[in-house]
């Protein structure tokens, strides 16, 4: 069944698209990180415009999130004063990335940005996760599993402007959360993506936050980035296509039910192998795209 | 039926073409009669409202390949379609096809936007007829309409379902030892209906407004799965 999304103008089927959005919930209920930088890439190969993928992707984004932070506040695993700094520099950050892709939607690269810097953050993800899920995998083999440190002190704590996280059980610099929400609130405007695969080791490894609080924080302040990123696309470039998000995002919420139940089923190291594997060869593909020679050099846009 | 004057007649199957939420591509059916002799010929183009067309050039600088240059061409017709019933340099001599825009590659276009020189234009020119043909924004279509008794004539129009909106004007022409000796015009109007063309017009005219009714959308289903799910 084709349904014509409004804002792509082009027909695409209603059924793949729902699949692939059922797909990426699934990766998002068992992994516990968006599947955005995924989603956007795959809507890329599937012929929608690249602009019109990060900002309905973006769109997309915010249902799974909602879903997702409801569960983890019954749970009490949300850090609302972390939270609050880091939505403030998420949506300060997406406001200067909703202006960069302006710009570069001007000059005429912003398709080349896109692909480029998915092609970097998918690689250096891909390549993480690869060895941080291959070296567990051989450690559980041999039967050896340590615990690290709680969290270690780096130059980063000292930082001014100190505050007590009492949640968290954290006494840091809110500039340290702060400038991690606002770099990746540019990157989910540029990207289409929530930032949970950043903000995520960002806050276990940076800010030192217990694990536990990290996936319902994290999602807590991509609801408003995403949002933000969303209302500034949608005002701006109106690029957004609500046909597509809508279908993306109803397979998405439905797969990330699936997805935390499968999650029994195999073990996360297992998981995150298979998926850093996924994610290194569509970073491959995005790679391989610009540097082989096009089949025409030329190409056109039908201007309105 | 007789047919005086040497009068050529068609119909369409459709004037209105509605692209709504299931829209993937239409196909209209045009049909009608001439009074035609032995080795006759028809030739039919289809063409869409103009507007400009932005070719981009893509060269490889620090190993990868990025978009260079690019020129913009005004008054391009964004979708063109031409059919015949025979090779048309077979019906008509080359002059007339040039003349009548029977060859995509000659095409009467606008001026560029940025001036360039004659050459250089040609190079960027034949890039925009190779992709527009690709794109299936323009297509060459000989052989393909079939004549009956030297009377009737018939052929299915497809329309992509990436056409644009607006007015199609549909011309039809009798040919007779390459030349022209009738005529008939018709057209189709494009456009957006239903959910599809509100949602767009919303998009651009309230576009703020639309991006808050995408987020609230999302929000709403997202609040909406949990709370079913939580009870399963």
């Amino acid at each position: 069944m084709y349904i014509y999304l409004p804002i792509a103008e082009q027909p695409i089927h209603a059924l793949v698209v729902l699949g692939i959005g059922w797909l990426i919930g699934v990766i998002m209920g068992m992994v516990g990180i968006g599947g955005g930088f995924l989603l956007t890439p795959l809507m890329i190969f599937f012929g929608i415009p690249s602009p019109v993928a990060v900002a309905s992707v973006a769109n997309q984004i915010v249902a799974p999130s909602v879903s997702g932070v409801l569960s983890h506040w019954k749970s009490g695993n949300v850090d609302i004063k972390m939270g609050i700094i880091l939505l403030l520099g998420g949506v300060l950050g997406s406001s200067i990335g909703v202006l960069i892709f302006n710009v570069l939607n001007n000059i005429g690269q912003l398709d080349l940005v896109i692909k480029f810097s998915y092609f970097l953050f998918l690689s250096a993800i891909g390549t993480l996760m690869f060895i941080e899920s291959l070296r567990l995998i051989i450690r559980v083999r041999k039967g050896k599993v340590t615990r690290g440190k709680l969290h270690q002190h780096n130059w980063l704590h000292g930082l001014p402007f100190k505050t007590r996280f009492r949640k968290s059980k954290l006494y840091i610099s809110v500039l340290l959360p702060l400038l991690i929400g606002v770099i990746v609130g540019i990157l989910a405007a540029l990207m289409g993506i929530g930032g949970g695969f950043i903000i995520v080791p960002a806050m276990i490894y940076l800010l030192g936050m217990p694990t536990s609080l990290v996936v319902g924080t994290s999602l807590f302040q991509i609801i408003f980035v995403a949002s933000n990123t969303t209302i500034l696309q949608a005002s701006q470039n109106q690029t957004v296509d609500i046909v597509l998000a809508f279908l993306l995002l109803l397979g998405s919420v439905i797969g990330v039910q699936f997805g935390s139940r499968f999650s029994n089923l195999m073990k996360g190291e297992h998981l995150r192998f298979f998926l850093s594997i996924i994610i290194l060869l569509v970073g491959f593909k995005l790679f391989s795209d610009l540097i082989t020679i096009p089949k025409d050099i030329f190409s056109i846009i039908v201007l309105k | 039926m007789v047919i005086a004057n040497e009068n050529i007649v068609a119909d369409l199957s459709e004037n209105n073409v509605e692209i709504s939420t299931t829209f993937s591509g239409a196909k209209i059916l045009l049909f009608g009669a001439y009074d035609g002799k032995k080795d006759d010929d028809i030739i039919v183009i289809v063409s869409g409202p103009k507007g400009q067309v932005k070719v981009e050039k893509k060269s490889k600088k620090y190993g990868i390949w990025m978009i260079s240059d690019s020129i913009i061409f005004n008054n391009v017709p964004k979708y063109y379609y031409i059919a015949s019933n025979r090779k048309i340099i077979n019906i008509t001599n080359k002059k007339e096809i040039i003349k009548k825009g029977f060859d995509l590659n000659t095409l009467k276009l606008g001026n560029t936007e940025k001036k360039i020189s004659l050459p250089e234009r040609e190079i960027w020119r034949k890039a925009l007829t190779r992709n527009m043909i690709s794109q299936k924004f323009w297509k060459l279509d000989e052989s393909s309409i079939l004549l009956n008794k030297n009377t009737l004539f018939r052929k299915t129009l497809s329309l992509p379902s990436n056409v644009s909106t607006g007015l199609f004007n549909v011309i039809i022409m009798h040919y007779r030892k390459g030349l022209l000796i009738s005529r008939e015009e018709s057209s189709i109007k494009i456009s957006k209906s239903g959910i599809s063309a509100s949602i767009y017009n919303i998009a651009q005219e309230y576009s703020a407004l639309y991006g808050i009714i995408a987020v609230v959308l999302a929000v709403f289903i997202g609040w909406f799965a949990n709370m079913i799910f939580r009870r399963i």
